[in-house]
């Protein structure tokens, strides 16, 4: 049967419709299958039949649309940082309140940066949220190992750092517990001791990160933890015994003294400290309330006006138009944000957006207060109810060592090391093709040439050399620079081994009898290489391809593992690996290099596998047995 | 046969003269100044300049790029000078020393560890393939052959070391604190995750390899002859199969000789063993280019050789081979 009888049966709709659903196999004869399986078609079928190769493309597909797709929806700022977030581990449920809190009038919520307390009435404490610490001996306990005594003991109030937590009974006993490296969480005997002569009692307390601070019912400030904290925050002697109330920052604090004026105390030559607007130091007017987030300070003052200074970024000092500065009934400051609550239950939150805290639920009502400090947003109403939260939920597959969303990462970096793979791929396989095509065809001294240099580049070691050669170039390169360097040294350093196997079967498949066939029917010895030898090579090309990208992903995150390859901040799966290296973040911080390292392990097998999968299917001798 | 030989180490020449020029060319691009590394941290201000002339031209870094290239291999050929290591103030040579030993001590017990395993294995997985034995280890190939060396050694870390506690998490035994058999002991202790990682990730192309190779010669005509001559499987596989599949094996054994020297920079940094793959990643950092460059030079020169012993090895064992 001739190819036009073929078209012809196939033009029918019919008869295509037949073939497609009916199975007749009286209808085709040896020769016409003969002519209608190409060798694409029967390897094509051989794949779609072979178990491991399904595994390797929906396993590979399915990561390349996850890195893809997922850095279009989930972009990434690579410069961002927020240190107070370090190594958290993966969880979700930092807002999860649990269900006991229900009907309890809750007086106060407090959070670190991924846990929080609630306060009742009851004088009990409520914690939910995920561990933030590691437990070692005098530097940390675990933040929900709550002490014996401060479950027996009736609390009335309670403040959280950002990983330990500091609260005082009815009869003003003191306790603490958490991360205490400074020994933020203790109560020094001595600064205890000058309380107790003071006969101070603490009316309000504030928790940093490496410090605490209590103020006392005569006026006098208490500063404890880490000594650069205590030195900072001295206070004046001026203003000794006249503070009625402060607000805290990172560096700074905001206090009100007796008269009613401001005073900052703290780092000097931060716009916390310089630009305290003037009319809350001259007496003017009377500040009625001060709150501060780690650069910025809100103060009311008696007649409801608010007044915002600091630092402008995060877009802090940027207060909602909206907001008329009447009718407020509450004030508080998370870590990068301020809320404001109206009398008629409307919230306004402005500050950060990185970590979802301006998303506030649409529904709330009744709102009379918010509770916000850290990254972690509550809404109450009058009855002590908690109606709404926001803010943080948590890190799906934790945070590493800068604070950053590890699962943000994975996927771009997924996205760097698959396209880093890829064009190291093209560029050596062009570079093979090249080399092995030139050498095999030409022949003579080419061929040797060719092959001396392929010799020179087997030597010298693949691995110390990429190394040698991304250090010593890539030396003052920037990071996008480096990265397409980085592509270059894989590519340009691995295509002997496909340019020896082209070269070889370029000479194989010339001595075989089909080649003498088409050179007996006076085919032209271009078209002799073009259509006859050339796809018989390109099937290895295509297996050595796909095997050689796994390979390279693998290569790519050793480098990387070394410090060698893609540079920071640029994500790639082989850098987030690289501080697993230190013992302690093997043993205490796990996700921070399973995860990653697991990524690299999925890629490379599923392309293996497909690539495995694909040899075999090439091989018409595998149906052997 | 010795034609053969001497056309083979002819044709090295060149080779070996090309990965002298090209390392040259990395050693002229490498940071930083070499004299300045060289000069003593006790100089003078005043005198500076006037050590500085002398030092550059005691290291010939005043002549031509041309003649300090041919000066560098005169140094290296003639007189085994490699040069002085500017980050550790000593010869290269001595440098490379201990950690040498360090690597060759690993490299031994990863070589005979993965060739007691792998010939045995890559044979019955060709005399049984298709076998769940054979389906089995090709499963563990393909999955070894996915595994980043470096997750590899971390996940037995954080299993063997940091959860079970039954070895120490990285490093080398204190060699001036123990003794005897405790010293002993405790090189055993510090040497098993790192063999047993590297021998894991070796393992995989060697028992395809092997495998291979045995269904290569399992296929041929001489085996046929010989089952129809009556033959028992035993005979058939170990004496006619075995011994000729053992030609390309002779390849792997070669290499496994030579793979002795070669460092594995990755798995010697997580384990922070001390050996010549973890000296390397130091020489780069330090931007030591003497030492940088004498050790790539190094394990050329010993690729090189392995290459040209398993091709003469090819040639004795294989009748077949002759000089075209």
């Amino acid at each position: 049967m001739s190819n036009n009888d073929i078209k012809k049966t196939g033009k029918s709709f019919l008869s295509m419709f037949k073939r497609l659903f009916v199975r007749d196999k009286t209808e085709i004869n040896v020769l016409e299958e003969e002519a209608l399986r190409t060798p694409f078609k029967m390897v094509m079928s051989k794949l779609v039949r072979s178990k491991m190769a399904l595994i390797g493309f929906f396993g590979f597909i399915a990561i390349l649309l996850f890195s893809f797709v997922g850095s279009m929806i989930w972009p990434l700022d690579r410069t961002y940082t927020e240190l107070t977030n370090m190594n958290l581990r993966p969880s979700r449920n930092f807002l999860r309140m649990p269900r006991s809190l229900n009907n309890k009038n809750v007086v106060k919520v407090v959070s670190g940066v991924s846990f929080s307390v609630a306060l009742t009435d009851d004088g009990n404490l409520t914690m939910w949220g995920t561990e933030c610490n590691i437990a070692r001996e005098s530097i940390a306990d675990l933040i929900f190992d709550i002490p014996d005594a401060v479950k027996d003991a009736f609390i009335v109030d309670v403040e959280a750092g950002m990983r330990f937590i500091i609260c005082k009974d009815k009869d003003g006993k003191f306790y603490g517990w958490g991360h205490s490296g400074h020994d933020q969480a203790k109560l020094p005997t001595d600064v205890k001791r000058i309380m107790d002569v003071r006969g101070s009692n603490i009316v309000k307390m504030e928790a940093g990160t490496l410090w605490s601070a209590a103020l006392g019912h005569d006026g006098y400030l208490y500063v404890w933890g880490s000594r650069q904290a205590v030195n900072s925050f001295i206070v004046p002697g001026s203003l000794e015994g006249r503070i009625v109330d402060f607000a805290a920052g990172e560096s700074n604090m905001a206090l009100i003294l007796d008269d009613g004026t401001l005073r900052v105390i703290g780092a000097r030559g931060t716009e916390y400290f310089d630009n305290v607007p003037a009319e809350l130091t001259d007496g003017s007017v009377q500040v009625a309330e001060v709150v501060s987030t780690s650069r910025n300070v809100l103060a009311r003052d008696t007649n409801g006006h608010l007044y915002l200074w600091g630092s402008s970024i995060d877009g802090l000092l940027n207060m909602p138009e909206d907001l008329v500065p009447d009718k407020i009934i509450d004030i508080d400051a998370g870590y990068k944000n301020f809320v404001v609550v109206k009398d008629d239950g409307s919230v306004y939150i402005w500050g950060a957006d990185d970590l979802k805290q301006l998303n506030v639920p649409q529904n709330l009502k009744g709102v009379t207060r918010v509770f916000a400090d850290a990254f972690q947003f509550y809404a109450a109403n009058d009855n002590g109810e908690i109606v709404g939260a926001w803010g943080n939920k948590g890190y799906i597959w934790g945070s590493d060592q800068f604070g950053r969303d590890i699962f943000t990462r994975i996927i771009h970096g997924g996205r760097i090391s698959l396209t880093v793979g890829a064009v190291a791929v093209v560029i050596s396989v062009t570079i093979s093709i090249f080399i092995g095509l030139t050498s095999g065809f030409f022949g003579g001294w080419v061929d040797h040439g060719l092959m001396r240099l392929a010799d020179i580049f087997d030597s010298i070691p693949f691995l110390p050399l990429a190394i040698t050669l991304s250090y010593v170039i890539g030396f003052d390169m920037s990071e996008s620079a480096k990265l397409y360097f980085i592509m270059l040294i894989l590519g340009v350093l691995s295509w002997t081994g496909l340019a020896r196997l082209i070269r070889a079967q370029l000479l194989l498949e010339r001595e075989k009898d089909f080649v003498l066939a088409a050179r007996a029917l006076g085919i032209k010895q271009q078209g002799i290489m073009v259509r006859h030898i050339l796809p018989n090579v390109f099937s290895y090309v295509i297996v050595s391809v796909t095997l050689s990208y796994a390979g390279m992903i693998l290569t790519e995150a050793g480098l990387s593992f070394l410090g060698f390859g893609v540079k920071e901040p640029t994500p790639s799966w082989g850098n987030m690996l690289t501080s697993a290296e230190h013992s302690a973040v093997i043993a205490h911080y796990w996700w921070r290099w399973i995860i990653p390292a697991l990524f690299v392990v999925a890629a490379a097998l599923s392309i293996n596998m497909l690539g495995d999968a694909l040899r075999e299917a090439m091989d018409p001798k595998s149906e052997e047995r | 046969m010795i034609k053969y030989i001497i056309k083979r180490v002819v044709i090295l020449i060149p080779v070996l003269i090309g990965i002298s020029i090209i390392l040259f060319i990395v050693s002229k691009m490498m940071p930083g100044d070499p004299v300045r590394m060289m000069l003593p941290l006790t100089i003078k201000p005043e005198n500076y300049d006037a050590a500085y002339e002398t030092m550059r031209a005691r290291l010939g870094l005043d002549k031509s790029v041309v003649e300090q290239y041919f000066r560098w291999m005169y140094n290296i050929i003639i007189e085994g000078d490699l040069g002085f290591s500017a980050l550790f103030r000593r010869p290269v040579v001595e440098c490379i020393g201990e950690p040498l030993k360090n690597t060759i001590i690993l490299n031994a017990c990863i070589n005979v560890l993965y060739l007691i395993i792998a010939l045995p294995v890559g044979i019955r997985m060709a005399v049984k393939r298709g076998s769940l034995f054979d389906n089995g280890w090709q499963v563990f190939s393909l999955a070894t052959y996915s595994v980043p060396s470096f997750f590899l050694a971390l996940s037995l870390i954080f299993i063997f070391s940091i959860t079970l506690g039954w070895l120490p998490l990285s490093g080398m035994p204190n060699a001036s604190l123990l003794g005897g058999f405790d010293l002993f002991i405790s090189w055993v202790r510090h040497l098993i995750l790192p063999v047993v990682t590297l021998t894991i990730i070796s393992l995989a192309g060697a028992i395809r390899y092997i495998r291979n190779a045995m269904i290569d010669a399992l296929s041929q005509d001489y085996i046929r002859t010989a089952r129809s001559k009556g033959l028992s499987e035993k005979v058939v596989i170990y004496s006619h199969a075995f011994r000729n599949a053992l030609i390309p094996i002779s390849t792997i054994i070669v290499g496994v000789i030579f793979s002795l020297f070669a460092g594995s920079a990755i798995t010697e940094a997580v384990f922070s063993y001390h050996g010549i793959g973890r000296l390397l990643v130091t020489a780069v950092q330090g931007r030591d280019t003497m030492l940088v460059i004498s050790m790539n030079l190094i394990f050329s020169v010993i690729n090189v050789t392995a290459v040209l012993a398993a091709d003469i090895v090819y040639g004795l064992i294989d009748p077949r081979i002759k000089l075209k």
